[in-house]
């Protein structure tokens, strides 16, 4: 995950590049916190109700 | 306020202000004053981002939501960490790749000059007034703590935040972000464990969260799809998606934030970091709420916690049946704190029988407390037919001055202040940013000279700011502050974000296509808000919706609306 890297795309493109690419890998980490987040409150909704 | 407190709070802002004096020294031009030079790495990015959304209203406002209506607002933060995704992937290399100041320059590339000009405006008039309620929410803490008019206050502090926005420019705002980020969770983090210090002997916050559960304040996951129920957790992750997307996306006090990155990487990575840590910060911040909710179970609660219309009831002909409500309203707390005792105990023997009776009886002491405080206020509505019901902006502060030690209570204003000035600096940077550059640089042709333009940028940020005072004058009319500005900003966002989605996916739209689209969708969001009662996190997919399908088949109808070629 460099800077240069990351910067060579192509300067001239306005369209969003693909969603999915190297980064997919943090994507999906943000992802699923998200999904283990939204169960872990859900069990504490139905325990403290 | 003690002398310590006033030592805190003083020293807090002293340092926010020099340490943004200093970071600001040297700059040259605009790029420099509105977007830091483009030299920042990611954690500065990320606490940017983040003290750009926290503003004071969050602590204030979010809290006492967590104590009225329990916690279940925080399924409205369940979209962003999705938004922060799509958002990283798509807006980010091309705003970077275009090298734009504003997210509306990138509309004129793609489409053509009214499209960016009709986004712009829309921005400017949705963050001028959001920039009200952020001025307005430090104010109402002054004048609760110092008994100062409210009308001057906002006035006062006004002031105070245009100085330090107008003088330090973006890459102080990035900075001092950091440093009052760092305090605000250094705040949080000593105001949660004080208030669990201060729950009665024998209660844990577990015991104290479970109490509060049982009358409904743990209420964060609702799976029930259902149009009208203002948080659940479909609304939050497709309605609260939309939000942040075009929030995060399209505004430009969030956009500007990021595109101080020094590159793709940088500015992804603090979008990142913003969608992995903003649900466990909100859930902290509710968490407060709920046990302070938990502490007034223990502990009789004030009747209102807006101080100022129980000053005038009590020097009122009213005043002796106000007192013999509020004496209602104590006895009920009484036995209310007794059967919470009786519950925790229940649960600390876990025995289920004894669980469910005292769960019972709690529910119904509570209710009990509930009517007693909706007679005293009746009394204080007889005085005041105007008086605003809703004192959820007034709870957490009323904790924190009746309950915090001293020296913890400046803490606590120094927070505020720090996350009013964080979210103030930045909303006036990208109102300054998108009147000179979408405005004043492209539609009025002005600009050219370097020196001119930072001397404009300046101008304007104190003209934006006059606007934003003006408007706080009426802030407390709105009711639930983080309700009032996340409304208002439903109102636009959609309509901007579906301008947006339709410049990065629908390749074939041209631009009268989507400036039409935009309009009636725009009126569409408007007549759902006067005339439906569908909640307001829906008018952000109303308003995207509208605009993506209306112009994709408005440029299917008519070839001459679309898009000639698929590069710029």
């Amino acid at each position: 995950m460099s800077d240069a890297r990351d910067d060579e795309a192509d300067p001239a493109a306005v369209g969003a590049p693909p969603l999915l690419g190297r980064w997919s890998h943090l994507y999906a980490l943000v992802l699923i916190a998200l999904a283990i987040e939204i169960a872990v409150f859900w069990v504490l909704t139905r325990a403290l109700r | 306020m003690s002398g310590l407190d006033w030592l805190v709070l003083v020293a807090a802002l002293a340092l926010f202000v020099a340490y943004g004096v200093w970071r600001s020294r040297g700059e040259r031009g605009l790029e420099d004053y509105l977007l830091a030079g483009r030299t920042l790495g990611w954690p500065m990015v990320a606490f940017s981002v983040m003290a750009t959304q926290a503003s004071a209203v969050t602590f204030l406002s979010t809290p006492g939501q967590a104590y009225a209506d329990g916690m279940r607002f925080l399924q409205f933060y369940f979209g962003l960490p999705i938004a922060m995704v799509v958002l990283a992937a798509t807006a980010v290399p091309i705003y970077h790749r275009l090298g734009v100041y504003t997210a509306y320059e990138y509309l004129e590339r793609r489409f053509d000059l009214k499209t960016r000009t009709l986004a712009a405006l829309l921005f400017l008039v949705q963050r001028g007034l959001a920039a009200g309620v952020t001025i307005y929410a430090p104010s109402l803490i002054l004048s609760v703590v110092l008994g100062w008019n409210i009308q001057w206050t906002i006035v006062a502090i006004g002031a105070l935040v245009m100085a330090y926005t107008v003088w330090g420019g973006s890459r102080a705002v990035s900075h001092t972000h950091f440093l009052m980020f760092g305090i605000l969770w250094f705040g949080l983090a000593v105001v949660a464990v004080t208030i669990a210090r201060r729950l009665p002997h024998g209660v844990s916050v577990l015991d104290a969260l479970a109490v509060a559960g049982r009358l409904g304040r743990v209420n964060i996951v609702d799976p029930r799809f259902d149009l009208a129920n203002r948080y659940n957790l479909w609304s939050g992750l497709i309605g609260g998606g939309f939000l942040a997307l075009s929030y995060f996306g399209t505004d430009q006090s969030q956009v500007g934030r990021y595109l101080t990155g020094r590159s793709v990487v940088q500015s992804r990575l603090g979008l990142l970091f913003n969608g992995l840590a903003k649900v466990p910060m909100q859930f902290l911040i509710l968490g407060l709420g709920a046990t302070v909710f938990a502490f007034y179970l223990f502990t009789p609660p004030p009747v209102f916690f807006d101080p100022g219309p129980v000053q005038q009831v009590e020097h009122s002909a009213l005043a002796p049946q106000y007192e013999a409500a509020v004496a209602r309203h104590h006895a009920a707390a009484l036995v209310q704190a007794e059967r919470a005792r009786a519950l925790v105990a229940a649960r600390h023997d876990h025995d289920v029988a004894a669980i469910a009776t005292a769960g019972s009886a709690l529910e119904q002491a509570h209710r009990d407390v509930e009517a007693a405080r909706g007679a005293a206020v009746d009394v204080l509505v007889r005085r005041d037919p105007g008086l605003n019901r809703n004192d959820v902006n007034y709870v957490f502060l009323g904790f924190v001055l009746r309950h915090l030690p001293a020296g913890i209570i400046g803490l606590v204003l120094a927070m505020v202040f720090a996350a009013s000035m964080s979210a103030s600096s930045a909303e006036m940077t990208a109102l300054a940013s998108t009147t000179i550059v979408d405005v004043w640089k492209r539609l009025l042709r002005g600009g050219g000279v370097p020196r001119a333009e930072l001397v404009a940028s300046r101008v304007i940020t104190l003209l934006w700011g006059a606007f934003a005072i003006g408007f706080a004058e009426f802030a407390g009319k709105l009711g639930s502050l983080v309700e009032a500005v996340n409304i208002l900003g439903s109102l636009f966002y959609g309509t901007i974000l579906g301008i947006f989605l339709t410049a990065f996916y629908a390749k074939r739209v041209g631009g009268t296509a989507v400036f039409l689209a935009a309009l009636v969708a725009e009126a569409l969001v408007l007549a759902c808000f006067r005339w439906s009662k569908i909640s307001f996190l829906w008018f952000n997919v109303v308003g995207c919706l509208t605009v993506v399908g209306l112009s994709s088949a408005l440029a299917a109808l008519r070839p001459s609306w679309r898009r000639a070629t698929e590069s710029v």
